[in-house]
């Protein structure tokens, strides 16, 4: 969580119009090169269809999703390049116990390995699925798409983005929402009427175009609100219902055990003995 | 040998075939973590990108924390709303509280990637995250229970000083033990308030975290019973189900309502169809009803709450039903219709299995060595004298005396 408000329509995104995605996957290649990612050994219809390989995992950060439909009798393909949405409001950075995930104002969400402690709670909270973990290793971190941050900060554009031929536009947020939002009024057949990640998850820094139904596609439906707010409802309750459970227990005992106390004080007072004396005797002797 | 003889040559034996049996399964569970830490947890374990908790999460924590809730509940019970005459239920339940958290400590740490780095969450705070909340507040209240528990430690070794130290203690532990305890166990709930389409709406609502503060409160209460009338059973302790009456009293109350909020919640704070997965349902269903309807109604009726069975038949159904609740709420309901179900694997099963069985072998060696069932009136007087807090006008017992507190 940074200190600082972001605006995000300045933050960097990610405009990938599916419609005109050829899948020829220079982007997985772009992607494993600049990241250093080991190659995975898979085996061709493991996974739903013609994708490869079937799942993004510890060595893949984004993948071409392949869905074979017909159109007028013949088989078509439609792809989606699935990959970390970068959220605005990201769920992972929210629920880091050590804070490891961050919102850059640039616009990746960085993920900060040293810091990390691998408890995975980022992988439950993720609502598209997006960080994978070293299963290999006996001591895990977390891996997952870092929007080649590392390439923004030098002024160059993330590896997947400079790698594909056709169908990624990379800019500002608010530029790339004109942009589809241009194409979707020019071109009202060509486009499914929506645009992925403009508002899930509250917005994120990916933003998608498709042909078919979102669903069809395998775009999850994820809320429009952002995730961190879900939690933090609850949260924020946290330090009022420390002192209000603390206060009034507190207060609660003073009552019950006050009947105890005044018996004690009365019988103290009341009492010819004085039960301090050898102690007393003995303090006072000393320097 | 006399037939006298060998009834107690046999009940000894019996014992220590138990505590081998037992050792047996920590030793197994214990090697079970080393080839988890030798070969990793995606060999070890049937965890993956999918599911990416499983067994250890799902009882280790999440069902253990409520489990081990009998030590702030009874220490609220008979400290703060005074009920004094459950005294004696309160240091074995304090013990059981204290191993219980230590163990969730263990599991916790067993299912972390990085678990060298754990002190991390103490240096990079995120207040946003509810596993933050979590991991501070269980640091905080084993620590909290580990001073609780000193007081048989140092009366077993008659450290004098220390004792005084912890009677003056007493209360202000007892209350922070329910003030941490309310936040961790309701923050176990906001855990899963993040995964809004992941949790079927049969658990998912905004209440969640108010559900699970109330349903430690009874499973405390609940594992109260239990433990007492198995070491009644079990460990030569006095009967003590005239106590157990008391709180089992409590239990419809807390039973009903929970029972309120939660068929409130689900019917009209929940998004999405509730209907649509059956089995899902039968869960749920069974949870409510074996857990909370059937053990409300047992513990209504008088005759029930005196009988020493039916004490112990209606915590077991509670604990069962709480046991189910957090099941379904961190491993069922997440299940995705389409997914691949998870089960546990050898290992992971043989650990926690190992951390059950550690439990009940601590306890058994800590109420045998160590002084957590004798309620004979203290013949010390550990309390701080009272002229430690008096100013000299309130005293107006001895001029001296009053001189000497002053400072």
């Amino acid at each position: 969580m940074s200190s600082t408000p972001i605006d995000f329509d300045k933050t960097k995104s990610f405009l990938i119009d599916t419609t005109k995605c050829t899948g020829c996957r220079g982007c997985q290649v772009a992607c494993k090169q600049w990241n250093q990612l080991k190659a995975e050994k898979t085996v061709f219809f493991s996974g739903e269809g013609y994708q490869n390989p079937p799942l993004m995992s510890e060595y893949t950060f984004t993948r071409v999703k392949f869905k074979d439909y017909q159109k007028n009798g013949q088989n078509e393909f439609a792809f989606y390049k699935e990959m970390c949405m970068h959220c605005n409001e990201p769920a992972c950075a929210s629920v880091c116990p050590v804070g490891a995930f961050k919102k850059t104002p640039e616009g990746p969400v960085v993920y900060d390995a040293d810091r990390c402690i691998g408890c995975r709670f980022c992988m439950i909270a993720c609502p598209f699925g997006v960080p994978k973990y070293e299963w290999s290793k006996a001591f895990p971190l977390v891996r997952k798409c870092t929007g080649c941050y590392s390439r923004i900060k030098e002024g160059l554009q993330p590896a997947c983005a400079t790698a594909c031929p056709t169908a990624i536009t990379y800019g500002s947020r608010a530029d790339m929402i004109k942009e589809a939002e241009k194409r979707l009024k020019n071109r009202p057949d060509r486009y499914y009427h929506a645009i992925y990640g403009k508002e899930e998850a509250g917005g994120t820094s990916v933003l998608y175009l498709t042909h078919q139904p979102l669903d069809e596609l395998g775009f999850k439906p994820v809320t429009k609100r952002p995730l961190p707010s879900y939690t933090w409802q609850a949260l924020r309750l946290v330090p009022g219902i420390f002192l209000t459970v603390g206060g009034g227990l507190s207060l609660l005992s003073w009552f019950t055990h006050r009947t105890e106390r005044i018996r004690r004080e009365e019988a103290f007072k009341n009492s010819k003995v004085q039960p301090e004396t050898t102690e007393e005797e003995n303090r006072e002797d000393q320097p | 040998m006399t037939a006298a003889t060998r009834i107690i040559i046999n009940e000894i034996k019996g014992y220590h075939n138990f505590l081998k049996f037992m050792i047996f399964l920590v030793v197994l569970s214990a090697l079970a973590t080393m080839v988890r830490f030798i070969f990793g947890l995606g060999v070890t374990t049937n965890l993956n990108d999918v599911y990416p908790w499983g067994l250890w999460i799902s009882f280790d924590v999440v069902t253990a924390v409520p489990l081990a809730a009998g030590a702030f509940t009874l220490g609220a019970i008979v400290h703060c709303f005074h009920i004094k005459k459950l005294e004696p239920l309160v240091r074995p339940a304090i013990v059981t509280g204290f191993l219980g958290y230590s163990l969730v400590c263990v599991g916790l740490l067993l299912d972390l990637g990085q678990p060298q780095r754990a002190w991390h969450t103490m240096v990079y705070w995120n207040v946003h995250s509810p596993m933050f909340e979590v991991s501070m507040c269980i640091m905080a209240y084993t620590t909290v229970l580990f001073m609780e528990f000193l007081s048989p430690v140092c009366e077993k070794f008659g450290y004098h000083l220390p004792l005084r130290v912890l009677r003056w203690l007493e209360m202000p532990l007892v209350i922070g033990a329910a003030a941490i305890s309310t936040l961790h166990q309701s923050s176990l709930g906001t855990f899963f308030l993040i995964a809004v389409d992941k949790l079927h709406a049969l658990w998912y609502n905004p209440l969640l975290p108010l559900l699970f503060w109330m349903s430690a409160i009874f499973t405390g209460i609940s594992i109260i019973i239990l433990e007492a009338t198995m070491v009644h059973r079990y460990l030569d302790q006095p009967d003590e189900s005239e106590l157990l009456e008391i709180l089992a009293k409590i239990l419809p109350w807390t039973l009903g309502a929970y029972l309120i909020v939660k068929l409130a919640a689900t019917a009209l704070l929940s998004h999405g169809p509730l209907y649509d997965r059956p089995s899902l349902l039968a869960l749920f269903l069974a949870e409510i009803i074996i857990g909370v309807i059937i053990p409300m109604f047992m513990f209504m009726q008088k005759s029930y709450r005196e009988d020493n069975r039916m004490q112990l038949r209606g915590a077991s159904l509670v604990i069962a039903g709480v046991v189910l609740n957090r099941f379904n709420v961190s491993m069922f309901g997440m299940e995705q219709a389409d997914q691949a179900i998870y089960y546990p694997s050898i290992i992971e099963s043989l650990v926690t299995i190992g951390i059950i069985a550690a439990h009940v072998l601590f306890f058994v060696l800590l109420a045998k060595y160590f002084p957590i069932f004798e309620h004979h009136p203290e013949t010390v007087d550990y309390t701080m004298p009272d002229r430690a807090f008096k100013t000299t006008a309130e005293l107006g017992h001895t001029q001296a005396a009053a001189s000497e507190a002053g400072h």
